[in-house]
């Protein structure tokens, strides 16, 4: 195998950061998106403070470049059609009064023993 | 029609053949190869080019897998393969100038040179002259794209 051959490799993505800090949210569905462009089946999971940016109407209002058009959200729905899953930490939930209709579309709902699940199956886990 | 029309002031030369899904372009070479590189729209949409990795050499790529990875400052995907081959030839000179594709899209900034395996039946699929023309004018109207940017220097 090729050092650039990482077919059947996954990446799980750790993303604790939200919306009260806009520099940290970007990057790392910039790196799932280049970890799905390079065929890695790639995984984001937010919980803790990640979780309030999967709220519906929310992500939109994050920008990092006040003269770009470019949102969270813009960042999240390129994630999606990069073939990144989300997923989303059932408990942290909880923390922002959140159920599940107030998630945007593409996003699943797991629980704790799945990140254990993921963590373990994942070749490499990137924790923000 | 010239050889090179232009839909929104992106160029689409009319020789070459057309993954309009997946903005890629293929042309034919004289020795049964083919080479395989990013549209004008393709660039446009992505931006200035920081990095541009193609597969290696030797690699067997099936139809829609991806020969390249390309990112700019604001985007990062795949350049997916509109045919199914092995790669024989990187464009080597983009390790040290990824924006050779914004440059030249269709010239200087082809990314690989493949064996097709099914050539004749892909190929099939993929569109070419007028009519892709008119695919692509559909798409840019449909999805509204923005028309095409060209840096100093661009040729098509």
């Amino acid at each position: 195998m090729s050092d650039d051959d990482h077919e059947e490799k996954k990446i799980l993505v750790i993303q604790t950061h939200g919306v009260e800090t806009p520099n940290r949210t970007y990057s790392p569905l910039f790196y799932a998106m280049a970890s799905a462009a390079m065929e890695i089946e790639t995984l984001v999971w937010f919980t803790m403070d990640g979780t309030n940016q999967l709220k519906k109407g929310v992500a939109e209002t994050v920008k990092l470049d006040p003269t770009s058009d470019v949102t969270l959200k813009t960042m999240i729905e390129q994630a999606i059609e990069s073939e990144v899953k989300l997923a989303v930490c059932h408990q942290s939930m909880a923390l922002f009064d959140m159920e599940e209709e107030d998630l945007i579309d593409g996003v699943e709902i797991m629980g704790a023993t799945s990140i254990i699940d993921l963590s373990l199956n994942a070749d490499h886990v990137m924790y923000f | 029609m010239t050889e090179n029309p232009e839909v929104r002031g992106c160029v689409l030369p009319l020789s070459l053949h057309y993954s309009v899904q997946d903005h890629t372009w293929v042309s034919l070479d004289d020795d049964g190869t083919v080479r395989i590189g990013m549209t004008d729209i393709a660039q446009n949409l992505a931006g200035p080019l920081l990095h541009a990795k193609p597969k290696k050499v030797g690699a067997a790529r099936k139809r829609g897998k991806p020969v390249a990875t390309v990112e700019s400052s604001k985007w990062v995907g795949p350049v997916k393969s509109p045919l199914t081959g092995e790669i024989v030839e990187i464009n080597e000179d983009l390790a040290t100038d990824a924006q050779l594709i914004n440059r030249s899209p269709y010239k200087a900034g082809w990314i690989v040179r493949m064996k097709p395996t099914d050539l004749d039946a892909e190929l099939a699929e993929l569109a070419t002259g007028e009519a892709a023309v008119e695919m692509y004018r559909k798409r840019i109207e449909d999805e509204d794209l923005k028309a095409c940017e060209h840096v100093e220097g661009f040729e098509a």
